[in-house]
């Protein structure tokens, strides 16, 4: 009775206190923002929470929320759970409760009790906003459930927040109560949360996806696992359930919360001392009692004594620099950073993983990891330590003293802020140490310490500054240290959000700078410009921060606000006043300039007028789409890179045909509003009746028409530079090394003009078009539709060209394009060089210029000579020779087995990381621009059983686009990308297979299988089968590497290749019409033997998963010492719609079942006919059986292949 | 050098008014507040030490106005606030020259001559080099007082400065007290007559903000001259006499108490006369027997 007396009363104490409100209402407010943002109430916002289709307040989606904020309330479950004892030995007020005639136990746990009811009441906000949030104006209604299911809120409640606040509410209580102190709480938070942060980061590779569902103290990571390979329809349909990795990981940290609670209890005393603290005190002698005379004789000396601000001023580093020495040295601090140190050197062991293969630890790839990962620590340290200097005086008793000495109040709050950036700059030294360390682990000497100086003491740095300023000012306004951390972290995450919630100008996001990624080849670009002027423009205001800081900094006792701001008219002295002026004066000049930049030189777009833009374009001119247009024949340009300068010009003339049936008298010519255009004329009589430059739209009307069959020819002379700078910071058109220019990737990388509607210009995303009251648009034409069955999925004004083009850049830069070198010449200090291709070509055609260093390769193929030439920024000599044997192995294999290559040359050219356009690397006619971060920098260890050599497939998988997209151009409908992209995986895996065998396959596949099924669970429209692939890349990508290759070993390599050859035979440079998915289908069906004929529907035709599993094994050893294993296995096949709703399926097919000795050898794989059900086998070997199964290698799309094979018993 | 204070109030955000219009007159000395426990002492000690703001009423340094120039009053004044903490992990010495600092004394060897002397001075020279978190109550509060004397302060406020002592400690700490310089003001506020007995040449008694009376020591005892009766009673009878006597105080003796009480003439039979002492001052003066007018007294 006792004890729920005083959890009682706890409680009801929370109850009057103002912080239980403030958390409670922020909680609320967390919630409703969340279903706000992700309900699409803020315009132009693009927050997802796991795809476009999953519902807001789901199951899934409103359990992720729940788990999510309850966690971020970590700080609040610290503070209350550990004020709650540890409060009684700051105030004293233990004297009274150990006194008292209460048992340990009703104290201890009463108190736990208190904190335990305050904080569920606190998180039962989280539901009342969600469901406050729902119920939003602007709310996009198809996105929620009306009546979502009270198991919804529940079951998260249940199993995750509950759980986490029971378990870390008691740690963090016992924390408190053995140490009386509130540091270890704190620190105790933050490794928590670093916990959380190497979950998530361990998942980036599958392998480890059990052990980070388990280490994740917050069970998030959990869920995510066990709901991994959900469809919208069951995020959407099914309530989560406590179960697999969730239920292990729950019952771990619920383990570990008892143990520490129960030894927390067993160890707690209720004694005026804690534990195990002996007190130095008593150790202390008085001083000896003859001092009478001593004090006589201490005359006090005439001290000189300055009180000037210059002398105050010089106390100022000196000051500082104690602050900083007190924290630095501080247990607390070390265990902070120590922590930072552990999550940086967890997260560097899968330094920039792909496919489970690390990079080298290039400088900026160590950093970005390093510092990444420690930016969250400094946000973290710099809010509490902010915290914890406004408060120095206060909290050691001290501020009496202090405040009354005839110090300038400035002095101790400039020593604070100097001490506050002197720990940041400490936090900067450990990354620095840290990322070297990385770097000399790997042995990776190439220390590139001018880099690192710039980038965390001059880039980051002055960020971070510009947070510490803002932490003390939150500190020193709210005046209350725990709701003042919380307060700051909040801020720090909103303001850092504001983009999602539509507020994007950088002009009021404070600190904000558009972000600068270095690249190897191009430095720090001409990203730097602007970074400087959005610094200054914030650092003024900073000091505006400070001075109003400053003045209304509580000096004594008197803290309410009416004192505060009377003591403020006395602080503003003429000085602070003329510093307020001149960093006023500063805001608002380098303000005005941001604007001009950002707004007058170039177009401001917010994310909603880009949206709008959109919209309105599809509504006005969708119409028009389908309208015949000219086709472009030939291009012959000259472009003039200017790299230092940012610009390019490109002039030329494009050849064009009318090859429709109809005369054309409109002309839609498209090109971006950025161009400068200098000439722009028909070889025939036309004018311009329409224009629409937002949208690229020029509308020009032919007077006579363009009759069927007739010629024209476009002049053009286009200029595009950079102006100035962006709020989303540079984009450039041109680098200063490593230009990639018209890449034709996306709308606005299409510098040359082009005709017709674009579709690619419209709103793809279906939530932003309901938003615009539009219907929802599939991502490609149908499969059946005979209008873009005309058309090539590449470039819709084309089918083949001829192509020329002469390229001038700087003259220590190599201009390159598609085509083959004619002449190579210097004019005016210009590099010049004339390219020509001799074939027709697919109308996609980069232009790049940079400083290269060249690796040349000649392959001698069965028709003449191929050159391979690699271009690469020196210092990237890694993986070349990779990369040549990829070009060389493919060329041969393809060769061999499709058909022979079209070209005399193959090149791969090396661009900066950040150009957007790039992805990872993309095939154009006989060139091939690829990323710097990928593959050139790839660490393949040849030796370690789990690297692919990524370098070689990516590679192999660009030169097979050289047929597959090149030589066979898919038509612009469903099933573009399976017979292009599909097929370039699958002619990669191939090429990998030849070289590194069938067991690397596997490693790889199982990498493609994990994010096929991840895939489906964030499909944004409906999954299409491989038939209708339509640009999803986790289905022409993972599930057609998947299927293909599955295929391949069922009905061998000799078919394949029999039937895609065919293909490649009747389409080679084919269209209009091109071929589709349908024409490869018929080859693969015929080449496929009866028996295997139904993989083809399971595999291409529908979305069809398999759910093998061995259920039981037993072997007895027969007299002629082989074993006879008798195998149970059960099958089902199942489909699945778009929405990822499921049904059974019939299975009746050859699987592969397989016996394994204790090595993992199988002593028997073979094909045998498997029904839906139960079947069995019996299986003769020799060898000791250990384990079999029933699809042992998973060939086949099955979400659970762990349960496919089962140890052998002995019978 | 005199601090004048005049019809100073001061009332807290909760309500609570800490002072009603008080006035005094402080003259170099020491000068005694005294008062119970939340009379408002500290409230005036942090007033006049410029950590806390005044509603109304004005406060006058010399020419110095100390409501509305803390700067000028910090540079003169030397503090030991009622409750205070140290840094534990600091050593005396390094503290103090810390502090000496940041009262200015700018040349670092004459500041830790400065330092030494002071440490001798409140007899911490032996101890200077351990923490702080080490000392006891009475040497925390003479290190209290050493911070106080940093910078040659005209004006020192020592707030409740023996709560807390034993007996020695106490009259050590008195004697520190009673060598500081003669022409500054010392204000020493304490709910213990006797601290202002001891060393006050001056006091005032102040009672729920209001100044009750002021004077000094001497005149204000023998003011009560043949005014204090005393009488030895059972426990009952006490209870009794409260209700028909102007009762000062009553002590336990010997199991019996001992009643004063205050009356121009005998108050009842049993009283006999006796001498009066400061205590009697003050409880009268608490108690409301003593008439306001005693405080034209200073």
């Amino acid at each position: 009775m006792t004890l729920l007396a005083i959890a009682w009363f706890d409680f009801n104490r929370r109850l009057r206190a103002v912080s239980t409100y403030v958390y409670f209402v922020l909680f609320a407010f967390l919630g409703g923002l969340w279903m706000a943002a992700a309900g699409g109430v803020f315009a132009g916002a693009s927050v997802s929470f796991g795809g476009d289709k999953v519902l807001i307040n789901g199951p899934y989606a409103l359990a992720i929320c729940i788990a999510f904020l309850g966690f971020a309330g970590v700080t609040v479950v610290g503070s209350v759970a550990g004020r709650a004892v540890q409060q009684d030995f700051e105030y004293g007020t233990y004297h009274f409760f150990f006194s008292a005639p209460i048992s340990k136990r009703d104290y201890f746990f009463g108190r736990l009790l208190g904190a335990w009811l305050t904080l569920a009441l606190v998180f039962l906000s989280i539901a009342l906003g969600v469901v406050v949030g729902t119920h939003l104006p602007g709310i996009d209604a198809a996105r929620v459930v009306s009546a979502p299911s009270w198991q919804s809120f529940l079951r998260p409640y249940l199993f995750l927040l509950l759980p986490n606040m029971l378990w870390l509410g008691g740690c963090f209580f016992v924390l408190a109560a053995l140490t009386r102190q509130m540091a270890p709480v704190f620190i105790t938070g933050v490794l928590v949360l670093v916990g959380y942060v190497f979950a998530v980061n361990l998942l980036g590779d599958v392998e480890n996806k059990t052990l980070a569902a388990l280490v994740d103290p917050a069970g998030i990571t959990a869920l995510d696992v066990f709901a991994r390979y959900w469809t919208v329809a069951q995020k959407n349909g099914e309530e989560i359930v406590l179960a697999g990795v969730l239920l292990w990981n729950r019952a771990l940290w619920m383990g570990l919360g008892i143990a520490v609670i129960a030894a927390g209890y067993a160890a707690f005393r209720m004694q005026a001392v804690a534990a195990g603290r002996g007190r130095r005190r008593e150790a202390m002698l008085e001083p000896s009692r003859h001092s009478k005379s001593a004090r006589a004789m201490a005359v006090l000396p005439a001290a000189t004594i300055d009180r000037g601000a210059g002398a105050y001023a010089r106390m100022l580093p000196g000051l500082a620099r104690l602050y900083l020495s007190e924290i630095l040295r501080s247990p607390r601090f070390l265990a902070i950073a120590l922590a930072g140190v552990l999550l940086v050197l967890g997260n560097a062991v899968t330094l920039g993983s792909l496919y489970g293969t690390n990079t080298w630890p290039l400088t900026y790839k160590v950093l970005d990891v390093v510092g990444g990962t420690f930016s969250l620590f400094v946000l973290i340290v710099t809010a509490i330590y902010a915290g914890e200097l406004v408060w120095r005086e206060r909290d050691a008793r001290v501020s009496d003293i202090t405040d009354s000495m005839p110090t300038p109040t400035w002095l101790g709050f400039g020593a604070k802020v100097l001490a506050l950036f002197g720990l940041q700059a400490a936090l900067m030294l450990v990354v620095l140490s840290c990322s070297i360390g990385v770097q000399l682990a790997n042995g990776y000497a190439r220390i590139e310490l001018p880099h690192y100086l710039f980038e965390l003491f001059v880039l980051q740095l002055s960020g971070f500054f510009l947070l510490a300023v803002f932490a003390l000012t939150v500190h020193t306004l709210i005046d209350n240290k725990y709701l003042g951390h919380f307060v700051a972290l909040l801020l720090f995450i909103l303001v850092a959000r504001m983009p999602d919630f539509g507020l994007e100008d950088r002009l009021y996001r404070y600190g904000s700078a558009p972000g600068v990624i270095y690249s190897d080849l191009n430095g720090y670009g001409h990203f730097l410009p602007a970074v400087f002027w959005f610094r200054l423009y914030w650092s003024a205001f900073a000091v505006l921060l400070l001075v109003l800081a400053h003045a209304l900094w509580v000096r004594g006792r008197d803290s309410g606000w009416r004192s505060r701001l009377r003591t403020m008219a006395g602080r503003m002295t003429p000085v602070a006043w003329s510093l307020a002026g001149a960093a006023g004066v500063v805001f608002v000049a380098t303000g005005s300039f941001i604007y001009y930049n950002t707004h007058v030189l170039n177009p401001y777009v917010s994310r909603k007028e880009d949206q709008q833009l959109r919209a309105d374009y599809e509504r006005k001119y969708k119409a028009l789409f389908g309208v015949p247009q000219p086709k472009v024949t030939a291009v012959d340009v000259a472009v003039d890179i200017f790299p230092e300068q940012q610009r390019v010009r490109l002039a030329g003339t494009l050849s064009l045909a009318n090859k429709s049936a109809q005369p054309i008298s409109d002309v839609y010519m498209l090109y971006p509003r950025t161009a400068q255009v200098r000439a722009l004329e028909f070889s025939v009589p036309a004018r311009m009746v329409d224009e629409a430059p937002a949208m690229r739209w020029h509308h020009h009307k032919l007077d006579p028409p363009l009759l069927p069959g007739a010629t024209a020819a476009l002049r053009f002379d286009l200029e595009y530079g950079a102006r100035g700078f962006r709020n989303d910071g540079a984009d450039p058109v041109v680098l200063g090394n490593g230009a990639f220019v018209n890449a034709s990737l996306t709308p606005d990388t299409t510098l040359v003009p082009s005709f017709g509607y674009d579709p690619n210009g419209e709103l793809t995303s279906d939530n932003d078009r309901r938003k615009f009251g539009l219907a929802p648009r599939p991502r490609m034409p149908d499969l059946d539709d005979s209008a873009e069955q005309q058309q090539s999925a590449l470039t819709r004004d084309a089918d083949f060209i001829d192509y020329r083009a002469t390229v001038c850049t700087a003259a220590d830069q190599l201009p390159v394009t598609s085509g083959y070198v004619k002449r190579d010449w210097t004019e005016n200090g210009r590099r010049c060089i004339s390219y020509a291709m001799d074939t027709p070509m697919a109308a996609i055609y980069p232009m790049l210029s940079g400083r290269y260093a060249h690796r040349r390769h000649v392959w001698k193929g069965p028709d003449g000579d191929v050159a391979i030439e690699i271009d690469y920024h020196p210092g990237h000599e890694f993986n070349l020779d990779r990369m040549v044997a990829g070009v060389r192995d493919s060329l041969a294999y393809f060769t061999r087995h499709f058909g022979p290559y079209q070209h005399r040359l193959l090149r791969i050219i090396e661009f900066p990381r950040f150009l957007r356009s790039g992805g990872f690397a993309a095939s154009f006619p006989n060139t091939v621009p690829f990323n710097e971060a990928i593959g050139f920098t790839a660490k393949v260890d040849d030796r370690d059983p789990k690297d692919i050599d990524y370098p070689y497939f990516v590679t192999a998988h660009e030169v097979a686009h050289q047929w597959w997209a090149h030589q066979e151009v898919p038509a612009n409908v469903q099933g573009a990308e399976f017979i292009s992209e599909s097929l370039a995986e699958y002619s990669a895996l191939m090429v990998l297979k030849q070289k590194y065998g069938d067991a690397k396959m596997r490693r790889f596949l199982k990498h493609e299988l994990d994010r096929y099924l991840m895939g489906r669970g964030i499909e944004q429209k409906g999954e299409q089968p491989l038939l209708r692939a339509d640009g999803a890349a986790y289905i022409h990508y993972q599930k057609g590497a998947l299927t293909l290759y599955a295929l391949q070993d069922a009905i061998g390599e000799a078919a394949m290749d029999d039937a895609l050859s065919a293909f490649l035979k009747r389409w080679h440079f084919k269209g209009p019409p091109y071929p589709t998915s349908r024409d490869l289908l018929a080859e693969l069906k015929r080449v496929t033997p009866a028996e295997h004929q139904g993989l083809i529907e399971d595999f291409f035709e529908t979305i069809t998963l398999y759910d093998s599993r061995a259920v039981g094994a037993t072997a007895r050893m027969r007299p002629d010492g082989r074993h006879e294993v008798d195998l149970v296995v059960t099958a089902r096949k199942i489909r699945a719609d778009g929405g990822g709703k499921e049904t059974d399926a019939p299975l009746s097919m050859l699987m592969d079942i397989g016996v394994q000795d204790a090595k993992g050898n199988f002593l028997i794989l073979e094909k045998r006919a498997v029904k839906t059900g139960e079947n069995r086998f019996t299986l003769v070997v020799d060898g000791v059986p250990a384990r079999a199964g029933i699809d042992p290698l998973h060939k086949l799309i099955d979400r659970d292949v762990a349960d496919n094979v089962t140890t052998v018993e002995a019978s | 050098m005199q601090l004048s204070i005049r019809d100073l109030s001061k009332r807290y955000a909760n309500g609570v008014q800490a002072l009603v219009n008080v006035s005094l007159t402080v003259r170099p000395g020491m000068f005694g507040l005294l008062g119970p426990n939340g009379a408002g002492k500290s409230t005036l000690m942090r007033t006049l030490a410029t950590l806390q703001s005044a509603d109304s009423g004005t406060a006058t340094l010399g020419d110095i106005d100390v409501l509305r120039e803390p700067g000028r009053v910090r540079a003169v004044l030397g503090y030991l606030p009622q409750d205070f903490g140290v840094y534990p992990k600091v050593s005396a010495a390094d503290l103090l020259d810390h502090l000496a600092r940041l009262k200015g004394l700018v040349d670092a060897k004459s500041r830790r001559e400065t330092v030494d002397a002071l440490l001798q001075r409140v007899n911490l020279f032996d101890v200077r080099k351990q923490k702080l978190g080490g000392f006891s109550g009475g040497m925390r509060q003479r290190f209290g007082i050493a911070q106080a004397l940093l910078g040659n302060p005209k004006l020192v406020i020592v707030d409740e400065p023996t709560a807390g002592l034993d007996p020695e400690e106490r009259v050590r700490f008195h004697n520190l007290l009673a060598d500081i310089a003669a022409d500054v003001v010392v204000i020493l506020s304490t709910h213990i007559v006797s601290d202002v007995e001891d060393l006050c040449g001056q006091l005032a008694v102040i009672d729920k903000g209001r100044v009750l009376l002021t004077g000094r020591p001497g005149e204000l005892v023998s003011s009560l001259n043949r005014r204090i009766w005393r009488m030895v009673v059972d426990k009952s009878e006490a209870e009794e006499l409260r209700k028909q006597v102007r009762v000062v105080s009553t002590r336990l003796q010997a199991g019996r108490i001992v009643v004063r009480a205050y009356g121009e003439s005998c108050p009842g039979a049993g009283f006999e006369v006796t001498a009066p002492d400061l205590e009697d001052v003050y409880f009268s003066t608490i108690a409301g027997h003593l008439a306001a007018p005693a405080a034209q007294a200073a």
